[in-house]
């Protein structure tokens, strides 16, 4: 019983781990219909530059400032990435109104992105000490590290802070005019690459800090963002596209899902189940859980 | 003559490559290098049908590939290659029918690949297919029974008798592989079933509406493409006579299709230019090894930026500013004018006594609002009705339940006698009906004799076997087509225009050329959704004296329009429709005259007027 409660748990914060980076895959589809392949490998830089600003990487011991540095790291990084990735990859694309110029140009600049951290920083696996120490609580048994009760957090604000800018700014409801109609928000006044831009901003330095989050319960390394960068993608995808409760349902789908595999058949198939609920979920409702479905006009 | 010499000249060149195992002793470049070439070249051609035709995005080829490798070696490995391993049954079959096994197991993986594509696309496709590689990536590492897992596969070298077909002479093998994928690739790409791929790509209501079957197509390609993936896997087994789970990552997914955009799509040139850059780039620059991605990913950028249309596509454009007479050899205008003299447009469609179209308290609701309420309608034999109301009176929802987007909610739609309810839209063209759309829905990439090609799909009576292998039969059947669709174009005015691109015309051509696709499908009831919209009043002249000799020919016409004096002007009867209702029918001189008509035209002047 304890165990089964146990992997509810781990797999339910690995859930929301998977959930918050897609939570900026959804933010970038919303304004423009396209998936930011890249964001992965922008959640690895966030852990990366987060662990570069915090801890000796020869030594392996913290350098010895605060926390506040590898904060501020990430959410500059962050704002780098996506007004870099929006410029060279999304906006050519979108000139171009191909249908799939935009995967294989986000697609590229994750490549790019990967490359450079492997060749400039370290090819390497690292450990990052959680500022709160790594000593895990334990709730009727189950053990629950500081770090992802940190993790669960943020997202939290994180989710609810953008979906409450949305709901309730000027500037997010732009957002939200440009992802129901570009051309009449455009007639409307609305700046709409500006729109854009600014979503793969929002999006990649989520994506940053969830690196920063993520890093001292996995390991710090370039390819950190490879498996999770298509995992979120897949929640995304199961939960359907622009749906808020979808991303919550998916993350939990696929989290508990790999918890439980591991556990009980073996840890090599642990991705399995997310990926075949991932095709069943398409084959019955291609748009996904949650997603809306289009009506076909002529 | 000089032609002639330049053809036999490129075959020659073709089979050259076979000659370097003879002569070149080499066996990091020939076998190494070149032979990786060939066969990464065979997938990202099979990669091709599905992106390029389709137009779907496939991250999961690597699977494919995987499939079709495990397949030849799980058949064809021995027990003696593999002692101490995990794998106790070795079936030691022939190469050939391990190859043939390959091929077949891989294609029903594709059968199964092909139905997600089906009702997603984009982004909801492109995962699909990430989880499909990583899927088998996965099986393949686990099954250790089946696989050996990450210990991998070691094969027995191959040979015939005392020939070695091991090393450099393994070019033998796969070298004119390549070539025949190539082959049917090509010869599919020219038939009807490769615009039958395109036009669903561009627009798959207007392909269902030229009775082009979407899920048929799109599964035959994934088939097609998977079969051929996994002749290339297959093949690729016994490159090393070693394979192990590491190579079919989705990192290879991904490298099969930069090389297919590095090489441009849609183009046998482009697949081997783009895998080879891919495969030896690395190789020459070894000081760059490290930094391969990051500088494949850059190239990547800027192929897709600057150069749409890959490698192949600028060296196409090169070669056509170079030398412009060489352009469009594909279609000979002469021979097929001179081919189209025997033909005779409107022959099968004489007119008959059947009711082409009638419609009994047709119902269409969405929700609470009803589109369509009790419409009573017959079109009558030989005859053009005009259907009109104001915006949103609910004509294109009768036209969208005519051909069969919508299911009806209640009543009945009967085309030529057939209840037609149920008839799915691809179907109906079978039943004698063809249509326009009302906002333009050409195959822009198409020439305009293919679209209009397109249009005499069902025609066809070639099977996909002797498409794929060029019999000639194949050829006459296409010149016939050919030279009917340049008459159909002479028909409504466009021949010469017949090898512009169709993005490229002006919007009244566009317009008429909708018209000659539709009738190249022989229909006896044309459905023409809107077609004087933004055209002139000379354009509308025009239009007007085509439909009337359509319907000169026995052609039954259900023209949709609010423009008043065109339909006033040409149809024999009326049905005006508003708010989803029928409010007025009859000749045209007695509609015009209904006060409800003109109420709903011009509004009322209130209760006193």
């Amino acid at each position: 019983m304890n165990q089964i409660f146990q992997i509810i748990v781990s797999g339910s914060i690995q859930g929301i781990i998977y959930a918050l980076i897609a939570f900026g895959y959804n933010l970038t589809f919303s304004t423009s219909k396209t998936i930011n392949f890249s964001l992965g490998n922008v959640m690895m830089l966030g852990g990366v530059i987060g662990f570069s600003l915090y801890v000796d990487i020869h030594s392996g011991n913290l350098l010895g400032h605060s926390y506040l540095f590898p904060i501020i790291g990430v959410l500059v990084a962050g704002m780098i990435a996506g007004t870099a990735i929006h410029k060279f990859a999304i906006e050519p694309s979108l000139k171009l109104k191909s249908e799939f110029t935009w995967v294989l140009a986000t697609l590229a600049v994750g490549i790019i992105i990967k490359n450079a951290v492997e060749q400039i920083w370290s090819t390497g696996d690292f450990r990052f000490p959680s500022p709160l120490g790594d000593v895990p609580f334990r709730i009727f048994g189950t053990g629950i590290y500081p770090q992802e009760i940190l993790l669960v957090v943020v997202a939290t604000i994180i989710v609810f802070g953008v979906e409450s800018f949305k709901k309730y700014t000027i500037y997010g409801k732009a957002i939200q005019a440009v992802s129901e109609d570009k051309e009449t928000a455009s007639l409307m006044g609305i700046p709409q690459h500006q729109v854009v831009r600014i979503s793969f901003i929002l999006s990649a330095t989520i994506a940053t800090i969830a690196g920063l989050l993520v890093a001292p319960l996995t390991f710090v390394s370039a390819s950190m963002g490879s498996s999770l960068g298509i995992k979120a993608y897949a929640v995304s995808i199961i939960g359907g596209l622009e749906s808020g409760k979808g991303l919550v349902v998916g993350g939990l789908i696929l989290g508990i899902s790999e918890f439980f595999t591991a556990r009980y058949i073996s840890s090599g198939y642990k991705e399995l189940p997310g990926f075949i609920i991932l095709i069943l979920v398409i084959l019955i409702k291609p748009n996904g859980l949650f997603g809306k479905t289009m009506i076909k006009k002529v | 003559m000089n032609n002639k010499v330049f053809k036999s000249f490129k075959y020659l060149i073709y089979f050259l490559p076979l000659l370097l195992p003879i002569f070149v002793h080499n066996e990091y470049y020939v076998h190494g290098i070149l032979g990786r070439i060939i066969i990464y070249t065979i997938l990202v051609a099979s990669l091709d049908i599905v992106t390029g035709y389709i137009g779907d995005i496939s991250i999961g080829h690597a699977g494919l590939f995987a499939v079709g490798a495990y397949t030849m070696a799980v058949f064809n490995s021995t027990a003696i290659a593999n002692a101490g391993g995990s794998i106790h049954l070795f079936y030691e079959w022939p190469f050939l029918a391990s190859l043939v096994m390959a091929v077949i197991i891989t294609a029903i993986f594709g059968f199964i690949l092909g139905f997600p594509s089906l009702r997603s696309s984009g982004p909801y496709l492109a995962v699909t297919t990430i989880a499909y590689g990583i899927i088998i990536y996965t099986i393949i590492n686990e099954q250790e029974n089946l696989t050996n897992g990450t210990k991998g596969i070691q094969m027995t070298p191959l040979k015939i008798g005392s020939l070695s077909l091991d090393g450099n002479n393994y070019l033998w093998v796969i070298y004119p592989c390549l070539l025949l994928v190539m082959y049917i690739k090509n010869n599919l790409a020219q038939s009807f079933w490769g615009r039958a791929f395109e036009a669903i790509k561009f627009s798959s209501i207007a392909a269902e509406s030229c009775g082009i079957s979407k899920s048929y197509f799109k599964i035959s390609a994934f088939v097609l493409s998977a079969g051929i993936a996994g002749l290339a896997g297959g093949l690729f087994t016994h490159l090393d006579n070693y394979i192990a789970p590491n190579t079919f990552s989705l990192d290879f997914s991904i490298l099969a299709l930069m090389a297919l955009i590095f090489g441009g799509v849609r183009s046998a040139l482009g697949n081997i230019i783009g895998m080879t850059l891919v495969v030896i780039l690395p190789d020459l620059f070894t000081w760059f090894k490290d930094y391969r991605l990051m500088v494949f990913g850059i190239l990547l950028l800027l192929v897709l930026f600057f150069l749409p249309n890959g490698i192949a596509g600028l060296v196409r454009e090169t070669f056509e500013k170079l030398f412009p007479k060489k352009i469009n050899t594909k279609y000979d205008l002469l021979k097929l004018k001179n081919i189209g003299e025997q033909i005779s447009l409107f022959d099968s469609q004489k007119a008959s006594s059947v009711t082409p179209l009638k419609l009994e308290s047709l119902e269409m609701r969405f929700g609470g609002l009803v589109a369509v309420n009790q419409l009573e309608l017959v079109v009558k034999p030989g005859t053009i009705h005009g259907l009109m109301g104001p915006n949103g009176s609910g004509k294109s929802t009768t036209i969208n339940l005519i051909t069969g987007l919508y299911k009806p909610t209640n009543g009945k739609v009967i085309i030529f006698d057939q209840l037609a309810n149920e008839v799915a839209p691809n179907k109906r063209a079978g039943l004698g009906i063809a249509r326009t759309f009302q906002n333009l829905q050409l195959f822009s990439d198409l020439t305009v004799l293919e679209n209009v090609l397109v249009g005499l799909h069902t025609h066809y009576k070639s099977s996909l076997f002797s498409i794929l292998l060029g019999l000639p039969n194949v050829q006459n059947e296409e010149l016939h087509h050919q030279a009917e669709c340049l008459k159909w174009l002479e028909f409504v005015g466009l021949s010469h225009l017949a090898l512009e691109k169709a993005k490229n015309l002006a919007y009244g051509q566009a317009r008429r050329l909708e018209i000659a696709r539709a009738l190249a499908m022989r229909p006896k009831l044309l459905l023409l959704d809107e077609p004087a919209a933004g055209l002139t009043t000379t354009e509308i002249e025009e239009f007007n004296s085509i439909i009337l000799k359509v319907k000169e020919h026995g052609i039954s016409v259900l023209l949709i329009e609010h423009h008043m004096d065109m339909i006033m002007k040409i149809s024999d009867e009326i049905t005006v429709l508003d708010f989803g209702k029928k409010i007025a029918g009859g000749i045209p001189s007695v509609v015009q005259k209904n006060t409800l008509v003109i109420q709903a035209y011009l509004g009322s002047e209130g209760e006193g007027a």
